[in-house]
């Protein structure tokens, strides 16, 4: 397989990855704690890195993953300590931590993989370049195939507790009743997150994970009611990120990160503006729709009250009256005989269902 | 430090840093006691498209790569509040809730940013002067120059002067908005005018702080001051002078180091202020407390 198809490759099973743990996040109201996340992990994974000195060991996997953890047990200290506000806490929490990583790594790493630049915006473009051998096989790029494992662990995870995540998010209290521990719960699915963000972390860098945990979901949310058609919706969209910011990157030769980032918030612009009925677009023909039925009953109401008199006494503006009358004319609800309208039977009950 | 730094050069980083620091620190107040620190974030975050849709597009008019703050500064503004309306547009007319409406943003305005930055530093031929521009990720303080330190001093003393002539009407509106309406003041346009001073705060700390990091010098100072008082005066006073404080330090921490950058510097010095406000300030702070109870 070429490079670059494992480039997209890789960046699809991260952005599905990504959107299943965002969808949680999202309908949990904790979006922004995937912004804390992104940045929270890395002094964990610097140290590792510092210690073992072997960029591929799993320990800075769990080590990063530990200092995601730290971050979402110091915001929660400080919010319970009731002294700061939540989003001023979780600020300076992931800041805090995240700049004591940069430090770590301009001190001791400068040449090595870790590179200020690497941080922000990944290394997709090189990540199908590191191949994982074991026992003498080629299994693919082991980005690819820590991804793989990661959206396995994801899916599983949700799919194995989904009634009992749907219930703790959603109505914790109820959820305690059934003896259910909602708490552990989402220590347990955050732990899951954390180490998401860590696999995904290196080849997509902090601003595409905040990017797909939070724009895929956003969008899906407009589109679907449901927490289960939420996940799958969520991870088309993250695919469909991934294919078109891929192909922008491939036409200005960037890296790959800030355009798939771009391109799905860009696709839930896309969503907000002509979603089928929560669209900015729907909306506003719902509004235009719903005027329009107000005053052609109210046209109804005059004539069989009052004649056309009190349809020009009432009903304004003039044009928006001739075109009202015109549809109700068209549509059987309303005839002129003699100069004279008058509400036909059909009309008439349209009108009494209405008033009912 | 090295023969390389000139005392002028020290002096003009210091000064800029001290403002900067001073002037996020007191605007921080209001964003924290509004409870809008992550929207802090994210103005910031989305400023860097701003900062290189400026560079560019005065690189197209004028053939020349020109970095100074007088071209970037009303990129980042233009984009922060573009990000701000956007969130608000989106909030106001659809089920997405603020937070992650704000993300939303982040991954438009910073991804956006990103791409047109990467794709800037590749462009063929070179964009003259494009080398420094991604020191606005992480902040380098070093690179001020006297004619930014005006900027930073005119835009700064004006949001600072905007804040003292409104103050008691920021006042209300950041601790009883309902009141402030009732009582007949245009809240409206005065949260516009608060979001603003906002973004001016941010906007000129990012060439010290970096878009990644500001948000920490924006609120850090403030949720630190308000550990030891409980006045809005005495807050926004404290909250500056440990901004300055802090920003200076990091800033001289990071002109004396090869290649350390700024924003990383300065957070360090503002999380430990805040880590020393909330275990040891009187009456709220962790430790009195548990001596409190012990008593």
């Amino acid at each position: 397989m070429p490079t670059e198809l494992w480039t997209l490759a890789i960046a699809t099973v991260t952005s599905v990855t990504c959107a299943l743990c965002g969808s949680l996040l999202l309908v949990a109201r904790k979006s922004m704690v995937s912004e804390g996340l992104s940045h929270a992990v890395l002094p964990g994974l610097v140290l590792a890195f510092v210690l073992v000195r072997d960029y591929n060991s799993p320990w800075l996997i769990l080590s990063a993953a530990a200092s995601g953890m730290v971050m979402v047990w110091l915001t929660q200290l400080v919010q319970r300590s009731g002294l700061v506000d939540d989003d001023a806490g979780l600020g300076i929490v992931f800041a805090g931590m995240f700049s004591v990583g940069i430090l770590l790594v301009t001190a001791n790493l400068r040449n090595t993989h870790f590179h200020a630049d690497c941080i922000v915006d990944g290394n997709l473009a090189l990540a199908p370049l590191d191949r994982l051998e074991i026992g003498g096989t080629d299994w693919g790029p082991r980005s690819w195939v820590v991804m793989c494992v990661m959206l396995f662990v994801v899916t599983t995870f949700v799919v194995v507790a989904f009634k009992e995540l749907r219930a703790g998010i959603f109505d914790p209290t109820l959820a305690r009743r059934f003896g259910l521990r909602p708490a552990l719960l989402q220590f347990v699915w955050l732990g899951i997150v954390s180490t998401t963000t860590v696999a995904a972390f290196n080849v997509a860098g902090s601003i595409l994970i905040v990017a797909l945990m939070i724009a895929p979901p956003a969008a899906a949310c407009l589109l679907t009611d449901r927490l289960d058609r939420l996940m799958v919706v969520a991870s088309l969209v993250a695919v469909a990120g991934s294919i078109g910011g891929f192909q922008v990157a491939v036409l200005i030769d960037v890296s790959p990160t800030g355009p798939i980032a771009s391109f799905a918030g860009l696709l839930f612009l896309l969503v907000f503006a002509f979603a089928p009925r929560r669209g900015l677009v729907a909306k506003w023909w719902e509004r235009v729709q719903h005027r329009a039925e107000i005053g052609e009953l109210l046209v109804l109401e005059m004539v069989s009250t009052g004649g056309r008199e009190a349809v020009d006494t009432i009903v304004a503006p003039p044009a928006e009256r001739v075109r009202t009358i015109a549809r109700l004319m068209a549509g059987g609800h309303l005839h002129e005989s003699n100069g004279e309208l008058q509400v036909t039977p059909a009309g008439e009950e349209r009108l009494a269902a209405a008033l009912r | 430090m090295s023969e390389f730094w000139s005392d002028y050069t020290v002096r003009v980083v210091f000064a800029g840093s001290a403002m900067v620091g001073a002037v996020s620190g007191a605007l921080g107040c209001f964003a924290y006691l509004r409870r809008q620190s992550l929207v802090g974030d994210v103005v910031a975050h989305s400023s860097l498209l701003g900062i290189v849709l400026a560079f560019w597009s005065v690189y197209l008019v004028t053939g020349a790569g020109d970095k100074s703050l007088y071209v970037l500064i009303p990129g980042a503004v233009a984009a922060g509040l573009a990000s701000l309306l956007l969130t608000r547009l989106v909030t106001r007319n659809s089920r997405i809730k603020e937070d992650a409406g704000l993300g939303v943003m982040l991954a438009v305005f910073f991804g956006t940013g990103m791409m047109l930055l990467r794709w800037l530093q590749r462009a063929q031929p070179p964009v003259p002067g494009r080398s420094g521009l991604d020191d606005y990720l992480f902040g380098m303080a070093a690179a001020t120059t006297s004619k930014d330190l005006w900027m930073i001093g005119s835009l700064g003393a004006a949001a600072i002067l905007t804040m003292l002539v409104n103050w008691s009407r920021l006042k209300v509106l950041a601790f009883d908005p309902e009141y402030a309406a009732g009582i007949g003041l245009p809240v409206r346009w005065l949260e516009v005018l608060l979001l603003s001073l906002m973004v001016v705060g941010i906007v000129i700390g990012l060439q010290i702080a970096g878009v990644v990091l500001m948000i920490s010098l924006l609120v850090a100072p403030a949720a630190s001051a308000r550990q030891w008082t409980s006045r809005l005066g005495r807050m926004v006073t404290l909250a500056s002078v440990l901004g300055a404080a802090c920003a200076s330090g990091g800033a001289l921490i990071s002109a004396t180091s090869r290649n350390l950058p700024t924003g990383p510097a300065i957070v360090v010095l503002v999380t430990l202020t805040f880590v020393v406000s909330i275990l040891f300030a009187p009456n709220r702070g962790l430790l009195f407390r548990r001596r409190h109870l012990a008593d």
